[in-house]
């Protein structure tokens, strides 16, 4: 097992090092990954959502010389379910920006420690730190029965807030799921074997 | 000095050391916000020092966070994403290499001029430094190494044009910028324009002299078809559509019948109909675009996160006061002081991202350089060039990593460095350039309708 293979013509910004490629799975693990892979690539079709209420919104301006403010709120509703979701996709997908100076140097066992213990000290504190903080916030708007300011505005706004915090359990689902595997390779019977 | 600045400076050593590790920046950055924030509470409660941050304070996240969900510009970004990914896919730069290349035929260098020319089209729609490598070698370097051009020239082009997609607009880069600046995203558009056709035409204008002067780096190959009309109107109607797509963009905004969010969401609709016309947007596709979207949107969107939580703890521990002192009272003058600032930018270039430079770094100097009376668009687009110069210098420059990644067998690091080498004088140059006639930066923001 090398940990200086060549880059692959497939290799896009983001992935600059994918250490977890031969990460042993572990059962939780493989049905977590398997939940978030298939959540990220359905929530991957809010793109076209949004760019349709775009343009629609922008015709309608065009036809009526004003937007709707519900298309207007709708847009950045769906940008915000979009941007947070997407950040549990890229802790399951490793796509997340590392800074690979050394870290490509390291032998792979070092880099799953590194990755072991960032993710428990910083990762997942920062998880926990937004969660905490965001369940209050939600049931604020909940309990206030905010609505958007604007009128015509969306309403319900603490369903959109409500984004914040679970898109950040996604997260530390995504972490929970590396660590398993992390730990797996850790501290697990020696599986030396890279697989497929 | 206070105690509490202390903290501040050792966030910020600690932020580099940590990523050092190579764990991933936003996770770095949100997990030291968790522990400063810890550890100000410590110092004040048990060693009586003054921090002024605690759980309450950082806790403040939240509605920065909410403050990025409910923000109507930054809806742009995405989209931008969206569309310069169907344009990679949409099979026109393949296109743009064969008939440009036709064309050129005959000019020694021709190939060259090429790859920059679909680098600057092209890379206006990505403003991803790794994808825009990526593409263009994959589609250049190639043709170049079999017409005989000497590797370095080759690779030194594709590496100075796949940088300068993050300074083009529209590039995400410049969103983010206004963003953090609050700053209109359409004067920064405005403003970097010029000077990245500046860059580009340095870019041209060196490899069609060189290869004039030394004919044998960039042969043109004697059977070449002399240019006529048809060659002409073939490559007019291959560059149109994505030249049009680009100029309508840019166009309406500038002209301000669209906001930048909008002008995305129809940009990115224009590029979906382009592929879908040339028969490439298969749903297999489709999805793969969608995912990558999702993908680039959430590495960005981390670190996005991670620095609101860094930068607001920062700041409560007064980092942000600490660097605008030590900033206005250097010793050098106002324009030394913009050139302190550059050089460090360029320093930091060398293992930080751009996403990372633009989240942290710009808003915390950005108030100084304000403060000694310059023009926030012109100095941000310094601040990019500069950025842009530092991914192209080795060794540890990101487009040199990529295109390593992707070049052919043969081609070794040490001639891919030497092949940025000019390109880096260019830049400089550039930047002099517009260090001295800010006018090319300001010019069109204050021609563009409002």
């Amino acid at each position: 097992m090398s940990s200086g293979e060549e880059t692959s013509p497939e290799a896009r910004p983001g992935n600059r090092s994918a250490p977890d490629r031969d990460l042993p799975e572990t059962r939780w693990s493989a049905a977590i990954d398997n939940f978030l892979q298939r959540a990220g690539e359905f929530l991957s079709w809010i793109w076209l959502v949004l760019l349709a209420v775009i343009v629609v919104n922008v015709l309608l301006r065009y036809a009526f010389g004003s937007g709707r403010i519900e298309f207007e709120e709708a847009q950045w509703h769906l940008y915000a379910v979009g941007f947070l979701g997407a950040i549990a996709f890229c802790v399951k997908t490793d796509s997340h920006i590392r800074v690979d100076v050394l870290h490509e140097r390291l032998s792979p066992r070092m880099q799953a420690w590194i990755d072991f213990y960032g993710i428990l000290l910083l990762g997942l504190p920062f998880c926990a730190l937004v969660f905490l903080f965001g369940i209050p916030f939600v049931a604020e708007s909940f309990a206030s029965r905010e609505v958007s300011p604007s009128p015509g505005g969306l309403p319900g706004r603490f369903i959109i807030k409500s984004a914040l915090p679970l898109g950040f359990a996604a997260v530390a689902l995504a972490f929970t799921s590396r660590l398993l595997r992390l730990g797996r390779r850790l501290f697990g019977p020696g599986e030396e074997e890279p697989r497929g | 000095m206070e105690p509490r600045e202390f903290l501040a400076i050792a966030m910020f050593v600690l932020f580099i050391a940590l990523i050092m590790t190579g764990f991933p920046v936003g996770w770095v950055l949100g997990g030291l916000a968790v522990f400063f924030t810890a550890l100000a509470i410590v110092f004040e409660q048990d060693l009586g020092i003054y921090t002024g941050v605690d759980w309450a304070y950082t806790s403040l996240t939240v509605e920065r966070i909410w403050d990025l969900m409910n923000n109507w510009v930054l809806v742009a970004l995405p989209m931008f994403i969206l569309m310069g990914l169907l344009l990679d896919r949409s099979g026109i730069a393949d296109e743009l290499m064969k008939n440009i290349a036709r064309l050129f035929g005959r000019v020694h260098g021709g190939l060259a001029v090429t790859v920059a020319l679909i680098g600057i089209l092209l890379a206006a729609t990505t403003g991803i430094i790794g994808a825009s490598v990526v593409l263009l070698a994959l589609l250049g370097l190639p043709a170049m190494l079999d017409q005989g051009y000497k590797p370095e020239l080759a690779t030194g082009t594709v590496c100075a044009v796949g940088t300068l997609g993050i300074l083009i607009p529209p590039s995400i880069m410049l969103v983010l910028m206004a963003d953090r600046l609050a700053m209109s995203v359409g004067d920064l558009f405005m403003g970097a324009l010029l000077p990245g056709m500046l860059l580009g035409g340095l870019y041209v204008t060196y490899i069609l002299v060189y290869a004039s002067i030394r004919p044998g780096v960039a042969p043109a190959p004697d059977d070449a078809p002399s240019p006529d009309w048809r060659m002409v109107a073939d490559v007019a109607r291959v560059v149109l559509p994505a030249l049009g797509l680009i100029m309508l963009v840019l166009g309406s905004i500038f002209f301000g019948v669209a906001t930048p969010t909008e002008a995305a969401g129809v940009g990115a609709a224009g590029a979906l109909a382009l592929a879908a016309s040339k028969r490439k947007l298969s749903r297999p596709v489709l999805r793969e675009v969608l995912t990558e979207t999702t993908r680039t949107t959430g590495y960005v969107f981390a670190i996005f996160l991670g620095a609101t939580a860094y930068s607001l703890v920062l700041r409560g521990l007064g980092g942000d006061e600490l660097i605008h002192h030590a900033l206005l009272d250097l010793p050098v003058g106002p324009q030394g002081t913009v050139i302190v600032i550059l050089f460090f930018t360029f320093l930091l270039g060398f293992f930080l991202d751009w996403i990372e430079i633009t989240l942290i770094v710009l808003p915390l100097v950005a108030p100084a350089v304000q403060a000694l009376g310059f023009d926030l668009v012109w100095f941000t687009v310094l601040f990019a060039v500069c950025l842009q110069t530092s991914f192209l210098t080795p060794p540890v420059g990101f487009a040199l990593f990529y295109l390593k990644g992707v070049a052919p067998e043969g081609i070794r690091a040490p001639t891919i460095y030497r092949g940025a080498v000019p390109f880096i004088s260019l830049q400089f140059l550039g930047l002099v350039i517009l260090f001295f006639w800010p006018v090319l930066v300001t010019w069109l923001p204050s021609m563009a309708y409002r």
